[in-house]
């Protein structure tokens, strides 16, 4: 059998060489790299993420009492609610992803951004809330934590919602690229597991 | 190798060449140099901006040298421009901030772009035979973002309080507000974050470049040892950097935002947080680091000791499974590091016992170089030269690690200048001189002239010479009780009588620094001169990007994706030589008279 081996350089390159970016693309392929590129960025961000979820462990062991007694609780409710929102917000990028039909997808898109929104204004008014009754990042460890972790969250809320909005406007006008829905989905849903745990750590324990 | 044949060979490439990350040849000047998406030009910016910091690491070192050697005297020309305000003398302050930025640039910002930056970016496609990186772009940004946290570091130089002066460690609550006030600390805390990010982005592309864009027959164990080392350093990068990010990020918030996670006692609110926390978060990251330097040079050793041996790897399978051995290793030891600062005796076992454990697969690696080289027909060329001279210096550096690995041990020598006699045998000799190993190695490649042989003898012998005799010197001082970051050892009397060692070691770190100007002569010269042209292969080797492509390799890499028939160290094989009359074979090279792609003979890791 007569394999097609380079042998070795040539003088001149071929044409096709010249004329490789003219070539239509493969997006299968594409997904399928830009998946695990994906992946191993939020493995990665993952690990920050435990390394905070880790100090955050070590400074409350450190610490005698918490929460201390003369600082504010954090409210359970309204974060309680805001999981709901952010798990229902991931589940319209679900639908985004599976819904057959143009326009049911770019609907379902539009409600997991506007979703988003929601989950940020109702954390920026749990943050006000405890700001005025005297929690502030410099009142020892218990604010420290719970500012770090929830902004640092919400900052990446951010950036997923502002890539939502984006992907939602261009899928009304019908040319939204479903390869970055997808991308953006795994990104979301990250976003929503690392809440769920925040919840959880923060706000519950 | 039947694998390759159940899908034809022309649906394999076509296949291939579909998964190819194109983007089209650029037309303008930034386009091409500045704000390139082409993995080749992205390495030698890369390059560039490391070996400018490597000259200024370099550089410091040679100030705390001086200060070791001639305590309180006036530095002699650099003395008058960078410390006219004290008269060229170094003080406590500026000493502090001397040593510091020595190790932090060195690691992050010289060698780590070097290393990983510039082989990373440059060798991945090449060798697996890609177009280009799986996400240019990204890679672009890499750079960048990189470029953003030189200039953090740079900028940090001309603050009010100076640069950052807290050890390379950055060690809380030292590097607090509490213990180093000032705009430059700061900056330089948000160089690390912003050069992890670039380190993360990098690491992505390698991890998924290598996965996704292997050349058809190119399988996983016939990858050239280099991707094998680059490919698990960029998991260790992907995985840890980010640790290192949570620390950096928790710190700037400590310094920035009254934030109390590391700050602790009288000048903290309720109780405050805990600066132990800091040590652990820097060294889950920092141990994991280590390796992510070194791993990249033990590839290319592996690639070079064959290349230049004429025989095939020893135990190629063992090398590789040692290095992942390693990798997976190196996550569970960083307790190592706070022997010291006190742990539960049973945890500090534990870390000794993973620790130890470690040089059971490192010297699998190192006995294979040693086996490589035995009775080879060896061509001590430069690449080979430092190759070996790396092997012997991270020899020492990994023997006198098991000193430091044992508790009680480690509990003498802690915080001595033999700890940085050791790490600079592993990080700095082994890394750096693997980094010239690399850079001889590919540099026909990367820029398509040779480099003047005989200067980089003599680089090689000043740099081998110079190195052992520096560190060798500061491992003895260390052994001697010498403390390390002593701003003026001397005060202490049982120090008093190590000054003429001192200062014997600094006169050789002085002829060693003197040396690399062979280097950037060398360098400078061929780059910017008329150097021989290099032609595609001159070292006769087998890997794809010198039987595949000329030197240096034009865009996009490959006139048509390359199919791989075999290993990389396909050397000194009778077959071979009777049929071709040469000593090698390429990985991708038909053989003549016929498809020998089925014989076990020929397929990698049997031969």
């Amino acid at each position: 059998m007569e394999l097609a081996v380079n042998a070795g350089p040539r003088g001149g390159r071929p044409a096709e060489v010249e004329r490789l970016s003219e070539r239509p693309g493969h997006p299968a392929h594409e997904e399928k790299t830009a998946r695990i590129g994906m992946a191993v960025f939020l493995g990665s961000w993952a690990m920050l993420f435990v390394a905070l979820f880790f100090s955050y462990g070590i400074v409350r062991a450190r610490t005698p009492l918490w929460p201390p007694l003369d600082q504010p609780r954090l409210p359970l409710l309204l974060p309680g609610l805001n999981t709901a929102v952010i798990g229902a917000s991931s589940a319209a990028m679900v639908m985004a992803e599976r819904f057959p039909g143009l326009r049911r997808r770019a609907v379902a898109l539009t409600s997991a951004a506007a979703l988003g929104a929601v989950f940020l204004t109702l954390q920026a008014l749990v943050w006000t809330r405890l700001w005025r009754e005297g929690l502030v990042p410099s009142g020892g460890p218990y604010p420290s934590v719970f500012y770090a972790l929830t902004v640092f969250h919400a900052l990446h809320v951010l950036v997923g919602l502002a890539a939502l909005a984006t992907l939602a406007v261009r899928a009304a006008r019908g040319r939204a690229s479903w390869i970055a829905v997808r991308l953006w989905g795994m990104y979301w849903h990250f976003v929503g597991v690392v809440w769920l745990a925040l919840y959880a750590a923060v706000y519950v324990a | 190798m039947e694998e390759g044949l159940t899908v034809s060979v022309p649906a394999q490439l076509a296949a291939a060449e579909a998964s190819q990350p194109i983007h089209p040849p650029p037309t303008s000047f930034w386009r091409k140099y500045v704000f390139s998406i082409d993995h080749k030009v992205i390495a030698v910016q890369f390059l560039w901006a490391g070996l400018v910091f490597l000259l200024v690491g370099g550089t410091l070192a040679m100030l705390i040298r001086w200060q070791w050697a001639f305590p309180g005297r006036p530095v002699p020309v650099l003395g008058g421009l960078l410390l006219g305000k004290s008269g060229g003398v170094i003080g406590p302050a500026a000493y502090q901030q001397i040593f510091t930025m020595h190790g932090l640039i060195m690691i992050f910002f010289a060698v780590t772009p070097v290393l990983i930056g510039t082989f990373g970016n440059f060798l991945i496609p090449l060798q697996i035979g890609a177009r280009d990186m799986a996400f240019p772009k990204l890679n672009m940004y890499s750079f960048w973002t990189f470029l953003i946290s030189q200039l953090l570091v740079i900028a940090s130089f001309f603050t009010d309080l100076g640069t950052g002066g807290a050890g390379w460690t950055t060690y809380a609550p030292l590097s607090t507000n509490v213990g180093t006030p000032g705009t430059g600390q700061t900056l330089v805390v948000l160089a690390i974050f912003v050069t992890g990010a670039s380190s993360t982005m990098g690491a992505i592309n390698y991890v998924t470049t290598v996965i996704r864009l292997r050349a058809p027959g190119m399988t996983w164990m016939r990858l050239p040892l280099t991707m094998w080392g680059l490919w698990l350093t960029a998991i260790l990068n992907a995985l840890f950097i980010p640790v290192l990010g949570s620390a950096a990020m928790l710190l700037l918030l400590d310094r920035s935002f009254g934030t109390q996670f590391f700050v602790a006692g009288a000048s903290a609110v309720r109780g405050g947080g805990d600066p132990i926390l800091y040590q652990h978060l820097f060294w889950i990251f920092g141990h994991p680091e280590v390796y992510i330097m070194i791993l990249p040079a033990w590839g290319i050793l592996g690639d070079v000791f064959s290349f230049f041996s004429r025989k095939p790897h020893h135990w190629y399978r063992g090398s590789v499974g040692a290095m992942i051995a390693v990798t997976v290793l190196s996550a569970l030891v960083y307790g190592h590091h706070m022997f010291v600062t006190g742990m539960s005796p049973l945890l500090g076992e534990g870390f000794m016992v993973f620790t130890l454990l470690i040089s059971i697969p490192s010297m699998i690696v190192v006995v294979n170089w040693v086996m490589t080289i035995l009775g080879g027909r060896i061509r001590f060329h430069t690449p080979m030269l430092f190759a070996i001279g790396t092997m012997i210096l991270f020899g020492i550096g990994g023997l006198t690690g098991l000193f430091l690995g044992d508790i009680s041990m480690d509990l003498y020598l802690h915080d001595t200048l033999f700890v940085v006699g050791h790490f600079h045998f592993t990080m700095a000799a082994g890394s750096f001189v693997g980094a010239m190993t690399g850079l001889y190695f590919w540099f026909p490649k990367i820029f398509g002239k040779r480099l003047d042989e005989r200067l980089g003898k003599i680089h090689f012998w000043v740099t081998f010479l110079g190195l052992l005799l520096v560190f060798l010197g500061q491992m003895t001082a260390g052994y001697e009780g010498q403390q390390r970051r002593l701003f003026d050892p001397y005060q202490y009397t049982f120090i008093q009588r190590l000054h003429g060692l001192n200062l014997a070691t600094s006169i050789a770190a002085f002829l060693l620094f003197a040396g690399q100007m062979v280097f950037v002569w060398n360098f400078f010269r061929t780059v910017f001169g008329k150097g021989k042209a290099a032609g595609p292969n001159p070292w006769e080797v087998t890997t794809l990007e010198w039987t595949d492509a000329p030197s240096p390799p034009p865009f996009h890499n490959f006139d048509r994706i390359p199919y791989v028939l075999r290993g990389p160290h396909e050397f000194g094989n009778p077959e071979v030589l009777k049929r071709t009359g040469r000593d090698w074979v390429g990985q991708t090279e038909a053989l003549p008279g016929g498809d020998m792609a089925g014989d076990p003979a020929l397929s990698s890791g049997k031969a």
